[in-house]
C-alpha cells in the first residue's frame, strides 16, 4: 500500500547485472588525449564541451545556432570519436563495439526522420515496439541535438518501473562511455544516482511527479521523454495531464516526447492537440495463433497439458507460459518438471528445463532464465528446450531471446480499487486484447513462432476488453489527490486527464484526506497535508509518521513505516514451512503483526545479527533484501523528517506503555482500517463498510482481540485482513472523533460497543476530575 | 377479529381465531424467545457464511456513495460538480467505478458465458416442454390427429392426381396416334425427376418399397443369393418372372441410384406444411383436370360451376 512506485514487478531485473564500465581506465586515457594539443580534436572547439570552457564564449552563438539544427551525419561523426564529446576522453574499445550494435537497432534507421520531427515540433508521439531500441537510443539522439548542458538543463526519460530506470541508465552510461551517476544517472524513490554533471536522467514517472511538486514548471528539463506511456501508470497519466499545461507555459524551451510500444498511439496524439507521430517497426517475425475449440474447464491444467504437448510434438524452440502469481507459477513449474522427466525417460523426449519468473524472485534465480536451453537427448537426439513460467513481467518489460512458443491462458493479476468498499486488491482477471497481442508477439522475437491461446476465438473477440484499464481507474487516489493539490491544481473536477476516473473515486479520496486532516472542509491543503505530501508515502502512513512524536515513539514509527514500504519480510519456503513458522514465532508479539515486524527490525539491528546479517536472515527465514532496503528507506525518511523538524524520540523500552504508544500512533494513521470481531467467532466486520473478513493465516495476533486495525484487505472468495494489530475502541474515539462520530453509525454491534467505550472514557474522565 | 365484527353471525362456520393470539402468554413468550435464540445460535454452515459474505459485498458494491453527506462531494460541488456529472475537461470520464469481479475457480475465459448459455438453452427447452405438457396437451393431440388425417388426404390426392395425369397423357396420345392403344407397361417408367413434384414423393416411396420387396424376395430364394449369380437352369421367362433379366437388373440399379440421389425440389416440397401441400394438389387437379378432390368428380366445364369451392370446408 505504501509503495507509490512499482516495486512489485521486476525488482532486480537481470539486465541490471551488466558490468559497470571501468572509470579508472578512462581516467588514464584522459591524461593522454583528453586535453591534448591536436587541433582537430581540440575539445574547446567541440560544441558538446562548450560548458567546460566558460571563457571561450565566442562559440556561444555557434552553439545556439547548432541547438535543434544538428544532422545525423554530423552527430554520427562525433559518435565515431575518437573523443567522447561529453567528457573529452578518448572513447574506449568497448564503446566502439557497442556503437556497432547500436547502429544495427531499428530506431537508428530513422534517426534523420526523428531529428526532423523532433526539431520542428514541441510534442512528438513516438511508437516503437519492444526491441526497437527506443528506450536507450532516443534519449541519446535527443541529447546530441538538444545540448541541454549548454543551458544548464537536463533531459529526463521516465520509466514506470524502478528496475527499468536503474538498468537502462546503467546500459546507456555504458553506451555513452561515461560513469553511471555522472553524465548519465537515475533517480528512483529512496535512491538518487545523479550529480551536477548529469545531462541525461532516467527516472521513475513517480519521481518526476514528485519533482514537479517543488518545481511546477519542471524548469530543470529541456526535454522530457515519457517512456512506456502505453502502460498508463497512475504517475504517467498524471504527468501527461500536468505536462499538457506545462508545454503551454514553456513554448520555447521545453520539448515533450511520448513513447509507446503499442500501435494505438492515436489516443496520445489526440490528447496532445494532434501531435505528430513517428513509428519505428520492431524486429519481429510472424506468429501463428491457435485457439481452443471449446472454453477450458481448468486453465492451469490446460496450460500444463499444452506445454507438454508442445514439447512432445513441436520442433526446437523455447516455451513461455503466462501464469498469474507466484504460487501458481511454482506449482506449475513443479508439475511440468515432473512430467517432462517422465517423458524424457519413457518416450525419449528431449530434456526440458523449467524456470519460474516473478517479481519477488531473488535476482540470482531470475538470472537463470537467460541460461541456454539444455542440449539434445543423447539417445533419441531430440532437442532439449527451456520453459519459462512467468507473470506478466515477461509481457513487455523483459526480453528473452529464443522463445518460439507462447502459451497464454488469458489471465493476469491486476490491481483493482473500488471506492464503494474501499478495497485495493490484486485480483486474477482476464487480460485485454492488447495484452493478448503483446503476449503473442513474444513468440516472434527470434524466428516465426506460435501462440496457443487457451480460449476460443469467440471468447477473444467477445469477452476481452480492448485495452487494459489504465491504473488511474483502478487505484485509490488519495495520495494522487494530495500530490495534485501540492502541484497547485485545485480544480480536480475538471483536470484534463486522458481517462478521468469515476467521480466516486475522487469523492472518496477527498473524504479520506479530510478525515486525515490533510484537507480542510473547503478542500484546501492543511499544514499537516503539506507535510504529508512531502513524504513519498501513502497519506495514512505519512500522517502516522508525522504525528508519532505526540505518542513518544517517532523512532519506532519511522522503522515501522520503512518496514511497511518494502516487500514481504518473512520467507516461507514450501519445504520448510514448519521451521519458518517456528522462527517467526521467536519474534511474535501477541498484540499483532506490526509489533512483530518491529521486533524483527530491532533484532536485525542488534550486534549479533549485524555481525553476519545475510546468514542471520537466512537462519531466521527473513528476507535480507527487504531488510537492507528498509534500512535505506529509513535513512531517506529520516532525512525528510529532520528537514521538517519532526522530532525523533522513543519511549523507554522498560516503560509499560512502550508498545501501547506504538499501537496508539498506528491508530492515528489507520483509523479508517478497523475491524471488530463478530460475536465470539473467528470472523470480523470492517467498520463502516460492514464486510465480513477473516484474519489472514499469516497473522501472529492472538484470537481474543476484539478490535483490530489492519494494513491490507485481501479480496478473494474469502476476505482476509493482513498485517493486523489489536487496539482499543477508546483510542478510536479519542484519536479520530470525527470519523467515529457514534451518531452516524447504524444500530448494531459496532455501535453498542463504541457507546460502551464512550461511557468508559467518560467515567474515567470524571474519576480523573474527581481526583483533582 | 371475529368478535369485533358489527354483525355477529351466530351461524358462522368460520372457526374463530383464538383470543390468545392478541396477547402472548408468558409461556408462549418464553417459547418464542427460545425458538428465536436457537435460530440465532445455530452455527451457519461454511457455504451459508460464504453466501452471506458475498451478498454483503455485492450489496456494498452496488451502493453508490451518498452524495449529500459525503465531504468529498461537498468539495467537488464547490467546483461546480453536480450529481450525475463525470470528471475531466470535456466530461468524457466514466460515471461508475470499474466492477470488481472475483474469480472463484480455474475456469478458462469464456467458460462462464458458455455455461450460462447452455443453462439458458436448457431452461428454454424445459419451459417449452412443460408448457406443451401442461396447457396444450389437448391442442397438441388435436393437431397431431389433424396432421395425420391430412397426410392421408395428401396421399389420396397424389394417387388421384397421378391417375388423372396418366389418363390425360393417354388421351392426348390416342388423339395424336389413335392406332397405338397399348397400355403403358408398368416397367416402362419415366425418370423420377421428370415426374411432377406434387406426387413424385408417392412414386419414390413406391419404388423404395418395391425395391425392398424384390430384395426380400431375392434373399428368400436361395438360388439368387448374390445379385450377380446366374442360374443356368432358369430360362428367360423365369428370369423375367423373378425380375432378374438384364433390363430388370438395370432397373434396380437405376432405382437405387435415383432414390439415393438428392432431390432438392422434392425436399423443398416435403418441407411445406401439410395444408399447403394439399392445397397445391387440389389446385393442380382443378386447373389441369377440372377435377375437384372434394366432390370426387371431374367436371366437364372449365368453370367447374357446380363445385361449391376450393377448400374442404366449402364442401360441408
Amino acid at each position: 500500500m505504501a509503495n507509490r512506485e512499482r516495486e512489485d514487478s521486476d525488482d532486480n531485473n537481470p539486465r541490471a547485472k551488466r558490468p559497470r564500465i571501468e572509470s579508472e581506465a578512462n581516467g588514464k586515457m584522459r591524461s593522454q588525449n583528453g586535453f591534448g594539443g591536436d587541433a582537430t580534436n581540440d575539445p574547446s572547439q567541440n560544441p558538446y564541451l562548450q560548458h567546460h570552457y566558460p571563457e571561450t564564449t565566442s562559440g556561444g552563438r555557434l552553439n545556439n545556432a547548432l541547438r535543434h539544427k544538428t544532422t545525423t551525419k554530423a552527430t554520427e561523426a562525433l559518435e565515431d570519436g575518437p573523443n567522447n564529446p561529453f567528457t573529452g576522453r578518448k572513447f574506449s574499445e568497448r564503446y566502439m563495439d557497442i556503437l556497432r550494435t547500436r547502429r544495427d537497432l531499428p530506431v537508428h534507421a530513422q534517426r534523420t526522420q526523428f531529428l526532423e520531427k523532433y526539431q520542428q515540433n514541441q510534442i512528438l508521439v513516438f511508437v516503437g515496439e519492444t526491441g526497437s531500441g527506443k528506450t536507450t537510443q532516443i534519449p541519446q539522439f535527443v541529447l546530441y541535438d538538444d545540448l541541454p548542458h549548454l543551458n544548464n538543463m537536463m533531459v529526463a526519460c521516465t520509466q514506470p518501473r524502478r528496475v527499468a530506470a536503474m538498468s537502462v541508465a546503467q546500459r546507456v552510461a555504458q553506451e555513452m562511455d561515461v560513469t553511471l551517476g555522472d553524465e548519465v544517472g537515475y533517480s528512483i524513490r529512496f535512491e538518487d544516482k545523479t550529480s551536477a554533471k548529469t545531462v541525461l536522467k532516467y527516472m521513475t514517472d513517480g519521481m518526476l511527479l514528485r519533482e514537479a511538486m517543488s518545481d511546477n514548471n519542471l524548469s530543470r528539463y529541456s526535454t522530457i521523454i515519457l517512456d512506456e506511456a502505453h502502460e498508463r501508470t497512475l504517475a504517467t497519466d498524471i504527468l501527461m495531464g500536468l505536462l499538457k499545461e506545462v508545454v503551454l507555459r514553456r513554448p520555447n524551451d521545453l520539448k515533450l516526447i511520448i513513447m509507446s510500444a503499442t500501435l494505438d498511439a492515436t489516443k496520445f496524439q489526440r490528447y496532445f492537440h494532434n501531435a505528430p507521430l513517428l513509428a519505428v517497426p520492431g524486429r519481429t517475425h510472424p506468429v501463428e495463433i491457435f485457439y481452443t475449440p471449446e472454453p477450458e474447464r481448468d486453465y492451469v491444467e490446460a496450460a500444463l497439458r499444452t506445454v507438454l504437448q508442445i514439447h512432445a510434438t513441436e520442433p526446437e524452440g523455447d516455451i513461455l507460459l503466462f501464469m498469474t502469481g507466484e504460487e501458481e507459477i511454482e506449482d506449475a513449474c513443479k508439475k511440468i518438471d515432473l512430467e517432462a522427466r517422465e517423458m524424457e525417460k519413457e518416450s525419449g523426449a528431449g530434456p526440458m528445463k523449467v524456470y519460474p519468473l516473478y517479481g519477488s524472485l531473488p535476482p540470482h534465480q531470475q538470472q537463470k532464465i537467460f541460461e541456454p536451453a539444455p542440449g539434445p537427448n543423447p539417445n533419441s537426439k531430440r532437442p532439449g528446450r527451456k520453459v519459462i513460467v512467468s507473470t506478466n513481467i515477461a509481457e513487455t518489460s523483459l526480453t528473452i531471446d529464443g522463445i518460439v512458443y507462447v502459451v497464454d491462458p488469458g489471465f493476469s493479476k491486476q490491481k483493482v480499487y473500488n471506492p464503494r468498499i474501499r478495497v485495493e486488491s490484486l485480483l486474477v482477471s482476464p487480460i485485454s486484447k492488447a495484452s493478448a497481442q503483446q503476449r503473442a508477439g513474444r513468440a516472434g522475437r527470434t524466428r516465426p513462432g506460435k501462440c496457443f491461446r487457451l480460449y476460443t476465438e469467440h471468447a477473444f473477440k467477445n469477452e476481452l476488453i480492448e485495452q487494459t484499464y489504465p491504473e488511474i481507474l483502478r487505484s485509490n487516489l488519495s495520495s494522487t489527490v494530495l500530490e495534485l493539490k501540492k502541484l497547485g491544481i485545485d480544480d480536480l473536477v475538471h483536470f484534463d486527464l486522458m481517462d478521468p476516473p469515476a467521480p466516486e473515486t475522487l469523492m472518496r479520496a477527498l473524504e479520506e484526506l479530510n478525515y486525515l486532516a490533510c484537507l480542510d472542509d473547503e478542500g484546501d491543503l492543511t499544514h499537516l497535508g503539506r507535510l504529508a505530501s512531502d513524504f513519498p508515502l501513502d497519506p495514512a502512513l505519512a500522517v502516522m509518521l508525522i504525528v508519532s512524536p505526540d505518542f513518544y515513539c517517532s523512532n519506532e514509527m519511522l522503522s515501522l513505516t520503512a518496514l511497511l514500504s518494502v516487500p514481504q519480510l518473512f520467507t516461507r519456503p514450501a519445504a520448510q514451512r514448519k521451521r519458518a513458522d517456528e522462527m517467526k514465532n521467536l519474534f511474535a508479539h501477541a498484540d499483532g503483526d506490526h509489533l512483530t515486524m518491529l521486533n524483527v527490525y530491532h533484532a536485525y539491528r542488534s550486534d549479533e545479527a549485524q555481525n553476519e546479517p545475510k546468514q542471520w536472515c537466512y537462519d531466521h527465514f527473513l528476507n535480507y533484501r527487504a531488510l537492507t532496503q528498509a534500512d535505506n528507506v529509513r535513512t531517506q525518511l529520516k532525512r525528510i523528517m529532520e528537514k521538517n523538524e519532526i522530532e525523533l524520540m522513543s519511549t523507554p523500552f522498560e516503560d509499560k506503555r512502550y508498545y501501547e504508544n506504538i499501537r496508539r500512533a498506528l491508530v492515528a494513521g489507520f483509523f479508517m482500517q478497523v475491524a471488530k470481531r463478530d460475536g465470539n467467532g473467528k470472523t470480523y466486520k470492517t467498520v463502516k463498510d460492514d464486510q465480513s473478513v477473516l484474519l489472514h493465516p499469516s497473522t501472529v495476533l492472538a484470537q481474543d482481540s476484539e478490535w483490530v486495525i489492519y494494513q491490507e484487505f485481501v479480496l478473494t472468495t474469502k476476505n482476509f485482513i493482513r498485517t493486523v494489530t489489536a487496539i482499543k475502541p477508546e483510542w478510536l474515539l479519542e484519536l479520530a472523533p470525527t470519523y467515529f462520530d457514534i451518531d452516524t453509525f447504524k444500530k448494531g454491534d459496532i455501535k453498542t460497543s463504541l457507546q460502551r467505550a464512550a461511557n468508559k472514557l467518560r467515567s474515567k474522565d470524571n474519576a480523573a476530575k474527581g481526583r483533582k | 377479529m371475529a368478535d369485533s365484527d358489527d354483525e355477529d353471525d351466530y351461524m358462522s362456520m368460520a372457526i374463530a381465531e383464538p383470543a390468545q393470539a392478541l396477547k402472548e402468554t408468558s409461556i408462549q413468550r418464553v417459547a418464542r424467545k427460545k425458538r428465536e435464540a436457537a435460530l440465532k445460535a445455530q452455527v451457519k454452515s461454511k457455504a451459508e457464511k460464504a453466501a452471506d459474505e458475498a451478498a454483503a459485498r455485492e450489496a456494498a458494491l452496488a451502493t453508490p456513495l451518498h452524495d449529500t453527506s459525503n465531504k468529498g462531494f461537498k468539495m467537488m460541488a464547490k467546483l461546480g460538480f453536480k450529481h450525475g456529472d463525470t470528471l475531466g475537461a470535456d466530461k468524457g470520464g466514466r460515471a461508475e467505478p470499474i466492477q470488481v469481479v472475483l474469480k472463484e475457480d480455474r475456469g478458462g475465459i469464456g467458460l462462464d458465458t458458455e455455461k450460462k448459455r447452455k443453462f439458458r438453452e436448457q431452461m428454454n427447452h424445459e419451459a417449452k416442454r412443460v408448457k406443451a405438457e401442461e396447457g396444450e396437451y389437448r391442442e397438441r393431440v388435436r393437431f397431431e390427429r389433424e396432421e395425420l388425417k391430412r397426410e392421408g388426404q395428401i396421399r389420396n390426392a397424389q394417387r388421384v392426381a397421378e391417375e388423372l395425369a396418366s389418363k390425360a397423357k393417354e388421351d392426348s396420345s390416342t388423339q395424336l396416334e389413335p392406332k397405338v392403344t397399348k397400355p403403358t407397361p408398368k416397367n416402362a417408367r419415366q425418370p423420377l425427376r421428370s415426374i411432377n413434384v406434387l406426387w413424385r414423393g408417392l412414386v419414390r416411396q413406391r419404388l423404395v418399397t418395391d425395391g425392398e420387396k424384390r430384395m426380400r424376395h431375392n434373399l428368400t430364394s436361395v438360388r439368387s443369393f448374390l445379385p450377380t449369380y446366374e442360374d443356368p437352369d432358369l430360362d428367360r421367362e423365369d428370369l423375367l418372372a423373378l425380375g432378374r433379366d438384364e433390363k430388370a437388373g438395370v432397373f434396380k440399379e437405376e432405382v437405387e441410384d435415383e432414390v439415393e440421389q438428392e432431390d432438392s425440389e422434392l425436399d423443398q416440397f416435403n418441407a411445406l406444411p401439410s395444408e399447403q401441400r394439399l392445397e397445391r394438389l387440389v389446385i393442380y387437379m382443378r386447373q389441369e383436370h377440372r377435377y375437384c378432390f372434394w366432390c370426387k368428380y371431374q367436371y366437364s366445364d372449365e368453370a367447374m360451376s357446380d363445385c361449391p369451392g376450393i377448400t374442404e370446408d366449402d364442401h360441408d
